[in-house]
């Protein structure tokens, strides 16, 4: 019944501030169509998942990452 | 009272980058003041964009850091937003300097800003 909670992703790469640039790393916490993932699926910290929300809507913003994947024209 | 600014720059793929060069330096110009040091530039190059921008494909993206005062910033802005071979840029506050994109096997304690 009871789900094993995994600690924070974030605390374990030492990130303390996520970077809006770093695309690849802000890719992991997105769905496969390009939606940002729910905390109940990262298991990221609250804090942790609020800079992740605000750095790929920059991110998205600045092309480096779709707004949609998959997505032509 | 000055505040560290971070900014994107997505240029015009088509542009060479003396031109590029010399329009950053007239950005610039309306962001420096007196006594602060210049911008560090960070010119990642073209890339390919994940999405269409006004017909672009691809975009050449520079990173400036640098110091200045708040009310500096519209003017700066508005320079931008003039300019048709910036296709887009993004001015962020970077008083917290974000953890720098990981190095596999690194490990360090200290808290330097990136670069």
């Amino acid at each position: 019944m009871s789900r094993q909670r995994k600690g924070d992703p974030l605390a374990e790469l030492r990130i303390r501030i996520v970077d809006y640039k770093d695309e690849k790393l802000l890719s992991r916490f997105l769905t496969d169509r390009g939606k940002i993932l729910p905390r109940r699926l990262t298991g990221v910290s609250a804090r942790h998942q609020r800079q992740i929300a605000v750095a790929i809507k920059r991110a998205r913003y600045l092309a480096l990452l779709p707004y949609i994947k998959g997505y032509t024209g | 009272m000055p505040r560290p600014y971070e900014v994107v720059y997505i240029f015009d793929p088509a542009l060479d980058e003396e031109t590029i060069g010399s329009k950053l330096n007239s950005f610039h110009a309306l962001i420096q003041t007196e006594g602060a040091e210049a911008p560090v530039l960070n010119h990642w190059g073209k890339r390919t964009l994940a999405y269409q921008i006004d017909r672009h494909d691809t975009g050449y993206y520079v990173v400036a850091n640098f110091d200045t005062e708040p009310t500096r910033l519209p003017e700066f802005e508005r320079a931008l937003k003039l300019d048709g071979s910036v296709i887009r840029h993004l001015v962020v506050l970077n008083d917290e300097p974000p953890t720098p994109p990981q190095i596999p096997g690194k490990s360090d304690s200290n808290e330097e800003e990136d670069e």
